[in-house]
């Protein structure tokens, strides 16, 4: 009905409406034949657009020889419906986390202390409870290495260290996708990368009880939970990766009959 | 000849031979109005899309085609903590919302009888004693900031130890890593805000901190903290940075990490 509309308006108001117009309503006027269609135009760019078309048509084709090859039959109903069985489900879940957080506030209000005082610096300075790591990471300096080459001072303040150590920690985390490549999903199946997020947990933890060492009770000694904060985390890291290898064999032991089982040996 | 627009498909006519019940001629009139204005017909399309989405069958997952539930349902709670982060930030930012129709960011002398306060901070004490229900608001940010920071925690050590950064999901796991220091930037500006002794020396170890960066830190110092000890520059630039910047910035990130985990699909156990 609006096709025929804007067609009657133009066949009406043009007053030179010859063949060039375009029979799809849009008015818009050829200036010859020899004018390329959009798809013409991009197959004659050059350079990058060039090679971004040619890369979409390859990529189209290849998704399309998939396709074909592909043995996947779709099935009537595969599972429950959005509406109204995984909605009702979400939602009763997100009430239940939410009550939760209600229920949180009014059983444990927060804290107000002492209006702010430049004058007085207070016995306790502490972040919030999740930048404790960070807070820890500041206080690296006994690591910071004493240069023989600079007569046994220091490349780097304490200070500058401890930002940097948050860096690399950071930096550390972000390019684990691209050390740790391959198809193993399960802890037991990569004991190593297990054993290494096991070390950050449990360093993570020591070096905010580091941070917080005012806090915590005085029958341990500042050097021993210095020393401990480094210590434990390879601890714990070497009984993971010692646990995961030994399940690992019963894991393949277990896979493996599994599997014999369905093709028997000759 | 009459100045009056003439209705070339009289739609009027067509209505009337329709007997349309009161409902469907109010319906109907109401949507040639809007389409005639706003063209609602070329968008209709994406209206039965949603239609049909909304109906949409989800497809048998990885675990469910392979019968894996027995082995791996315990891991399935651990799925939840994306949404849940979600879901507190969400909380987050409404309670936040109604707290900021009361907090001031002032560090000058404030009116309240409490010793050496600023407006801020007797903002904040007539946040939690003068208004109704002031106090459980405050409980609730502050609350829903916890669980989302520590949601976030737990959520990255899932994907963590599940190997679901892997191959195609490196970008996302990146931008998840974005997200959890801006979450935790977010934290430490709202920590600052009330401008009691902690807020004011956590902010000083703050400007510290900035200020040992090689190079670009006194210039860190005064983009971030309005200079290099703590005052109203401080107080106010947190408060932009807490409801103005890092909201636009967060949700717009935290959009594109899910719509990337929708598009990728969840990286399910194997």
């Amino acid at each position: 009905m609006t096709r025929d509309n804007s067609t009657d308006a133009d066949e009406s108001s043009g007053t030179d409406t010859g063949e060039g117009v375009a029979a799809d309503g849009t008015g818009i006027v050829a200036p010859d034949d020899e004018t390329p269609t959009w798809g013409e135009r991009k197959e004659r760019t050059q350079g990058l657009s060039r090679l971004t078309y040619e890369y979409f048509e390859r990529s189209r084709r290849e998704d399309q020889e998939l396709r074909n090859d592909s043995s996947y039959v779709e099935r009537d109903v595969l599972a429950f419906p959005t509406w109204p069985h995984e909605m009702v489900r979400n939602l009763a879940l997100t009430s239940f986390f939410v009550g939760l957080i209600i229920f949180l506030s009014a059983t444990l209000p927060p804290h107000l202390g002492a209006p702010a005082n430049p004058s007085q610096t207070p016995a306790i300075i502490l972040p919030d409870w999740y930048l404790y790591w960070s807070f820890g990471l500041l206080k690296l300096g006994p690591l910071n290495p004493e240069l023989a080459v600079l007569g046994g001072s220091k490349l780097l303040q304490d200070s500058t260290y401890g930002v940097l150590a948050n860096l690399v920690v950071v930096g550390f985390i972000a390019i684990v996708p691209f050390l740790n490549k391959g198809s193993a999903r399960r802890p037991v199946e990569q004991p190593f990368w297990s054993a290494v997020g096991v070390f950050g947990v449990v360093f993570a933890a020591m070096i905010s009880t580091l941070a917080i060492k005012n806090l915590t009770p005085t029958w341990i000694d500042p050097h021993l939970l210095f020393d401990l904060t480094f210590f434990l985390p390879f601890v714990a890291g070497f009984i993971t990766y010692g646990i995961l290898r030994a399940m690992r064999e019963g894991y393949m032991f277990d896979l493996n009959r599994r599997y014999y089982r369905l093709r028997p040996p000759r | 000849m009459s100045l009056e627009r003439s209705d070339d498909h009289d739609h009027d006519a067509w209505m009337e031979q329709k007997n349309l019940t009161p409902i469907e001629g109010v319906y109907l009139t109401v949507l040639l109005w809007l389409d005639k204005r706003l063209r609602v017909v070329d968008y209709l399309e994406v209206l039965e899309n949603l239609y049909y989405k909304v109906n949409l069958q989800m497809p048998k997952s990885h675990t469910e085609q392979y019968n894996l539930d027995n082995k791996f349902w315990y891991w399935y709670p651990l799925y939840a903590l994306g949404s849940f982060s979600t879901i507190a930030y969400v909380v987050a930012a409404i309670s936040g919302a109604l707290l900021g129709f009361y907090y001031s960011p002032a560090a000058a002398a404030g009116a309240c009888t409490i010793d050496g306060a600023s407006v801020a901070y007797c903002s904040l004490t007539a946040i939690m004693t003068d208004i109704n229900f002031g106090f459980m608001l405050r409980s609730i940010h502050r609350w829903s900031a916890q669980v989302m920071t520590a949601a976030v925690f737990l959520h990255m050590l899932r994907v963590y130890f599940t190997g679901s950064y892997k191959e195609p999901r490196e970008l996302n796991w990146i931008l998840g890593i974005v997200l959890i220091s801006l979450t935790m930037v977010f934290g430490y500006t709202g920590y600052l805000l009330t401008w009691d002794q902690l807020a004011y020396w956590a902010g000083q170890i703050g400007v510290e901190m900035s200020l040992s960066i090689p190079l670009i830190g006194e210039w860190v110092a005064q983009l971030i903290f309005g200079g290099f000890s703590l005052g109203q520059a401080t107080l106010m630039r947190m408060y932009i940075l807490h409801v103005f910047f890092l909201p636009f910035v967060v949700t717009a990130l935290i959009a594109v990490h899910i719509g990337i985990v929708w598009m990728q699909g969840i990286a399910e156990p194997h």
